[in-house]
């Protein structure tokens, strides 16, 4: 440690009580950013984590024009050129092809809409985890039979049982009315209530058959190694093939991205409110460290103290503060998320449930540590004490050594 | 005296109390603004769902909440219910409805639809739809019209004035079809709303659906959004079994949780804040002391009661906080007054329609932003100064006035 280092370090010490005050509101600042960024960063990972792998996919390979409007004119047909792709790009863990569209299910004499999935019962399982959610009965087997699986709520509501059979009305592509009979054989529970609501599936073979749609596709789903490879697999896929679009979860997931764009931002409007409150408790502290001083460091700078050291001095003080409040608060922070990751905690009461119902995602809170929330929130609470210290060093450092020397 | 003493203990060293001052005038403007935004965004899904589906009331056949069938239909065509609204003064405007599912195809494209039929002139009275068109007409004296949802009408393909199908279930089991004009475009607050209702004249709903004159619903807005519950009771009790009332917090209660949950946001958004403040606030009141060590011991030698040094700092506290719970909620407040016009979103209209919250956003106060900051300031400034004030009334005099 340099000298001014040495001075700077004892004087923080000289007032212990204080210093602890402010130490421990730095902690609790560094704790609660820590713990709130993991808890959001964790929630907004398993919601997109559960759109992604219970609709789109990572990567979605469409006709073109399918994002405006995900009706059956925009189509795609599963070309050798396409399949050797996927099945030749190592960073692809499974693709699944799809038919997306709506129907009117009667059971007696209650209807209901839904947005119908024609899957392929066996590759289904490889991308999204729609085989493994099934509540009650059995999902699809594979051959196409007029199965039907539903979401548990839907099921729910037109009152249809295992085993029932009920009848589907859709619109074909060539724009005929379809109907067609068709055996419940399980339902769904999905971590997203409005899904669960909302979602029919029956094998692909039957629903290209029932739309009368040949081999054409609505979408083919690519689920990937990890979502990083996003960007490099969507332009390869798509790269010199005419007729198909290849989009990334967040282009078929456009207000999921946008939620978590608008509640990162509320989160972090109140966290900075929050580290600006512990910031003036650091400009208090330190601010009354070198007004009590004045006297002594009127002395120094008599003594040949330059006034930029005096500055210097007063920084380094406000580091150390700032420093082990960091480094006390990152110890406690860090064992708690990784706790807390391990153990998601329930949301308990309805309020809170029902919340989360009405955002869509599981009454769960999930916590993810992500390398860079400890790194940048300890930065943003370091550069704010810094920021703090300025007028306190300044202070210090422009007083004229006689005056100060007179003062008490 | 007490007074005397905390004033002067704040006054000594006014750049310090400015300090401190500033942190809690800072923290409750920020918390009250971000708070009173957040207050905005659930008040404003509310208000979407009532005036696009819920209304403040709605009446139906017994059972239809719990299971909403075609055949679940109001005695007399709505008659009875009618009746029993009619006339009372709480009640603003009503209308009928029949809700049904369907099919609706273009010369281009097919699409799944919820069918609201509705009773044109009424219906602008209780809805936002006849004020949210963006394209074309609401219903005029023309039949065969529907007005559609602009999400609708983006994957049909379709404009005003083309020709769609719409197909539907009716009361007997039966599908059957009818070809309508699109008359007009709305774009309300709420995605899914946009993105299904398909509109229709309700005596041409009725002869598609084969209801014979029948209706599933009247909804109704009351005059005093407050008295909506006990308007719901008395038109339970005047009905009777013979129709089931309920309020829109009856149907759709993840509403009113969503509302709680904010106002249980605000309070650990507060005590976040408030316990950092604590922190500052105990610090500052410790150097007072320390620095006042002198005066204190003089005073307690003259015979003031440790009871009332203790007093003094808990006053000096509350001055403090209150001073910048004060400030602080003036300066949000007067925020939030600036921002009446609204916060525009419209760079996420997308996510916030997926909320049924619109694009603009008017920060709105609640009674607990109120009181959420009011009591935690309290609690906190007594925190704070516990340990101050404990260390204070234990100095002992001879040694106090020893110190310099």
């Amino acid at each position: 440690m340099s000298l001014e280092q040495r001075l700077a370090w004892r004087n923080v010490w000289r007032n212990r009580r204080r210093t602890g005050l402010c130490v421990a509101a730095t902690v609790f600042a560094v704790f609660l950013v820590v713990l709130s960024v993991a808890m959001a960063d964790g929630t907004h990972e398993k919601m997109i984590e559960d759109g992604v792998r219970m609709q789109s996919g990572h990567v979605t390979v469409t006709g073109v024009g399918y994002l405006d409007d995900r009706t059956l004119e925009r189509f795609v047909v599963l070309s050798p050129e396409l399949e050797s792709r996927l099945d030749d790009e190592p960073s692809v863990l499974g693709w699944t092809p799809r038919l997306a569209s709506f129907a009117l299910l009667s059971e007696d004499t209650s209807s209901q809409g839904c947005a119908i999935l024609g899957v392929d019962p066996e590759t289904e399982g490889r991308v999204s985890t729609l085989p493994e959610r099934v509540a009650e009965g059995r999902f699809l087997a594979p051959g196409g039979s007029r199965e039907l699986v539903l979401g548990a709520r839907l099921a729910d509501s037109l009152g249809a049982q295992i085993g029932d059979e009920i009848l589907v009305y859709g619109v074909a592509y060539s724009l005929e009315m379809a109907y067609e009979l068709y055996t419940l054989v399980g339902t769904l529970k999905l971590p997203n209530p409005g899904l669960e609501r909302n979602l029919a599936l029956i094998d692909l073979a039957d629903a290209q058959e029932f739309y009368v749609y040949g081999d054409r596709l609505s979408e083919i789903a690519v689920r990937l190694e990890s979502a990083r490879d996003v960007v490099a697999v969507r332009e390869l896929l798509g790269a010199g093939l005419s007729g198909i679009e290849v989009h990334s979860w967040d282009q078929l997931m456009p207000e999921l991205e946008q939620f978590v764009v608008l509640d990162d931002a509320g989160m972090y409007v109140v966290l900075m409110i929050l580290v600006v409150v512990v910031g003036f408790g650091i400009l208090n502290t330190i601010l009354m460290a070198v007004l009590e001083r004045t006297r002594e460091l009127g002395m120094m700078m008599a003594l040949g103290l330059r006034p930029a050291a005096v500055f210097r001095v007063v920084y380094w003080e406000s580091i150390f503060v700032a420093g082990v409040g960091l480094v006390v608060g990152l110890a406690l922070a860090i064992p708690a998320v990784v706790y807390f990751v391990a153990n998601p905690i329930p949301l308990a009461g309805e309020s809170m449930s029902g919340m989360a119902e009405l955002v869509g995602m599981e009454p769960l809170v999930t916590f993810e540590l992500a390398p860079l929330n400890p790194v940048v929130s300890a930065g943003t609470i370091f550069a704010v004490g810094l920021l703090a210290a300025f007028y306190p060093a300044l202070r210090a450092s422009r007083g004229r050594p006689v005056d100060a020397l007179r003062s008490l | 005296m007490a007074w005397r003493l905390a004033w002067r203990g704040l006054y000594r060293n006014r750049r310090r109390t400015f300090v401190v001052l500033a942190a809690v005038t800072v923290g409750i403007a920020g918390c009250s603004l971000a708070i009173a935004t957040n207050s905005g965004m659930a008040v404003q899904m509310v208000k979407t769902a009532i005036a696009t589906e819920l209304g403040h009331v709605q009446i139906h056949a017994p059972g239809f909440d719990a299971e909403p069938q075609l055949r679940l239909l109001l005695e007399d065509g709505g008659a009875v219910a009618a009746q029993a609204v009619e006339g009372r003064a709480e009640v603003r405007a009503w209308a009928l409805r029949v809700r049904g599912q369907g099919l609706m195809n273009s010369p281009r494209a097919s699409v799944g639809i919820r069918v609201v039929a509705i009773q044109p002139d009424a219906e602008a009275q209780i809805s936002s739809f006849a004020s949210s068109m963006t394209d074309g007409e609401w219903f005029g004296s023309q039949s065969s019209r529907v007005v559609i949802g602009n999400g609708v009408a983006r994957r049909l393909r379709a404009d005003p004035g083309d020709k769609v199908v719409l197909s539907v279930q009716d009361l007997a089991g039966d599908l059957t079809g009818q070809a309508f004009r699109i008359g007009g475009v709305f774009r309300t607050s709420s995605k899914a709303v946009n993105d299904t209702t398909v509109l229709v004249r309700l005596d041409e709903a009725q002869r598609l659906f084969g209801l014979a004159g029948g209706v599933s619903e009247l909804i109704l807005v009351a005059e005093d959004f407050q008295a909506v519950d006990s308007l719901a009771e008395v038109l339970a009790v005047s009905l009777g079994e013979t129709a089931e009332v309920r309020s829109w917090k009856q149907l759709q209660p993840l509403l009113v949780y969503m509302v709680d949950a904010m106002d249980q946001m605000a309070w650990v958004m507060y005590a976040g804040v408030f316990i950092a403040m604590g922190f500052g606030i105990a610090n500052v009141l410790l150097m007072s002391i320390s620095e006042r060590t002198r005066e204190i011991g003089v005073m307690m030698a003259m015979g003031m009661k440790p009871r009332r040094v203790v007093l003094s700092i808990v006053l000096e506290s509350m001055i403090v906080t209150g001073l910048g719970l004060a400030l602080g909620l003036a300066l949000g407040f007067f925020c939030v007054w600036l921002l009446q016009g609204g916060i525009d979103l419209s760079l996420w209209a997308d996510g916030l329609e997926n909320l049924g919250v619109g694009a603009v956003i008017v920060p709105v106060i609640r009674l607990n932003d109120v009181v959420a900051p009011v009591v935690l300031a309290s609690v906190a400034a007594l925190l704070a100064s516990t340990w101050p004030a404990v260390r204070a009334a234990g100095l002992r005099p001879g040694e106090a006035l020893r110190r310099v």
